[in-house]
């Protein structure tokens, strides 16, 4: 590098802030670091994981993240187009391993999201209320007659789970074997002593993907798989890797963050019994507005890595190809500019254009699936577990919220009721019947009933 | 008051038509938006303006 490069780079990079959202210590200050990064550099270049670029600010981030034509979300394992390095900063050492469509560019990467839309949109996702319900009635009488349960354990990581293998085409029994790994593998460190178990349980989660993948492409049942399985991405047959790393980030999209984002909000409603009082009382106005503002103030999923494609000057900054930067959805949505009062949760919040779903070409493909989800969960904990409390010991958050800002465990008392139905194995069976009979998995162009749970015919 | 939505920078968030279901209306197969009439009611003027703020993409205006 010339001395007039270097001089050029201090120049550019004058905002600097130090920033390791790795850290225990960003989890535990990250009110005061967003507010530090948003009042000194929104948009900053930090010395970390090889150095990045971090964007803090709603403007820096809106901005930057709908420039499509300097941004690149490409992975490229084999090293065979220009090296980048996709959207997790740093790149995991061990797992080297494209990211299904979250780490392509445009033209394949939109040519994967017209091939899952029909699975996803509104329409789609409605059709699917009546399972979801089933699943979260079924969830809740395992747990309502002892007067415990872990909202993680017991309810939030189970329906995001099984529904997600029922819409993919996966039996959903099978649940069990996607459950644990997807979870284990965000929120264990990588130096921790378990990561060599969680390891295999992450293998033996791809082995029945591969296994169902093969199988449902010799013999087509409906669902995400199929379509996949006979996709033409730019014309072509994807290689079997690639669309396994598809398959990967809907579990991987599907399973965690809803689990997230309902442990918080629960957590959160029952430190704050008047406000889950006036949800449950007002929740024909309020339900969207406070799914917003948990979505809001949570962040799910915290932010994604891009790679600069091209040399470019954005927001005031000018960027070199090649540059990493992250986006950070979390801290965006706790601008003030934006957001009045941004570190208080106000149920009623108007003019929430918040970013927990990513902005532009690449916003979340499951957001309608999740928002619904969470609904059902919320609501119906609402109508059951009325006076439910949290234990605050027992209450286990993700150490680090470098990538989902995740809860591990929630356990709660509330007042026994009586149960509604059959337990949840049983019910799975029910609805594995009802998916197969009614092909529910099916896209919205080709089924567009809702399911009907009252028959399996 | 006219309404339009930017079909190049609407990407399908769907909060305009949760905010004000009968002035928004979303595809069935990707769920993005477009206005189910140009004319805005009356009395769908206030959702209209909340639908702009609410916007992720600001992919909302009016005239």
């Amino acid at each position: 590098m010339s001395a007039e490069e270097v001089l050029d780079d201090a120049g550019r990079q004058k905002n600097r802030y130090h920033f390791d959202r790795h850290m225990p210590d960003y989890r535990h200050r990250f009110e005061a670091i967003t507010q530090e990064m948003h009042a000194k550099c929104p948009l900053a270049w930090s010395d970390t994981y090889g150095g990045h670029w971090v964007a803090a600010g709603n403007r820096e981030v809106f901005d930057i993240a709908r420039s499509a034509e300097y941004l690149s979300n490409d992975h490229d394992v084999e090293g065979v187009r220009r090296g980048y390095q996709g959207i997790t900063i740093p790149t995991p050492e061990d797992m080297k391993f494209q990211g299904g469509f979250l780490e392509m560019d445009p033209p394949e990467q939109r040519h994967y999201r017209q091939v899952l839309n029909p699975y996803l949109s509104p329409a789609a996702v409605s059709r699917w209320v009546p399972v979801v319900e089933e699943l979260v009635r079924a969830s809740l009488d395992e747990k309502i007659e002892t007067g415990r349960i872990d909202f993680v354990d017991d309810l939030a990581n189970v329906v995001p789970a099984v529904l997600t293998l029922a819409m993919m085409g996966i039996p959903l029994k099978n649940w069990t074997i996607y459950c644990e790994p997807a979870h284990a593998s965000v929120y264990t460190p990588p130096d921790s002593p378990d990561m060599p178990r969680v390891r295999q349980g992450q293998i033996e989660m791809f082995q029945d993907l591969f296994a169902q993948f093969t199988h449902i492409r010799e013999n087509p049942r409906p669902g995400v798989v199929d379509a996949l399985a006979r996709a033409k991405i730019n014309g072509k047959t994807p290689p079997d890797m690639e669309l396994l790393g598809v398959m990967a980030l809907i579990i991987g999209g599907g399973f965690d963050t809803t689990t997230a984002l309902t442990a918080h909000a629960l957590e959160w409603l029952s430190e704050h019994p008047q406000e889950r009082e006036r949800l449950s009382r007002e929740r024909d106005t309020l339900l969207d507005s406070a799914t917003e503002e948990f979505l809001r103030f949570y962040t799910p999923a915290a932010g994604d890595g891009r790679t600069i494609s091209a040399d470019c000057e954005l927001v005031g900054t000018r960027f070199k190809e090649g540059e990493r930067l992250w986006l950070s959805w979390a801290m965006a949505n706790r601008d003030p500019s934006v957001f009045p009062d941004p570190n208080e949760i106000d149920l009623a919040r108007t003019g929430n254009r918040h970013h927990s779903f990513g902005l532009g070409i690449h916003r979340c493909i499951g957001s309608n699936v999740a928002r619904m989800v969470f609904k059902r969960m919320i609501t119906a904990v609402l109508d059951r577990m009325p006076d439910y409390r949290c234990d605050p010991a027992g209450a286990v958050h993700y150490e680090t919220v470098g990538v989902i800002n995740g809860m591990q465990h929630l356990p709660a008392t509330f007042t026994p009721g009586p149960r509604l139905g059959p337990g949840l194995d049983e019910t799975i069976d029910t609805l594995q019947q009802v998916c197969d009979s009614q092909r529910l998995a099916e896209p919205v162009t080709v089924r567009k009933a809702g399911a009907d749970i009252g028959s399996t015919s | 008051m006219k309404v339009h939505v930017d079909p190049e920078r609407c990407q399908g968030h769907t909060l305009c038509s949760m905010i004000a279901p009968k002035v928004f209306q979303l595809d069935e197969i990707d769920g993005h938006s477009s206005p189910i009439s140009e004319e805005v009611p009356a009395d769908q003027e206030a959702r209209v303006r909340e639908a702009i703020r609410s916007c992720p993409e600001q992919a909302i205006s009016i005239t």
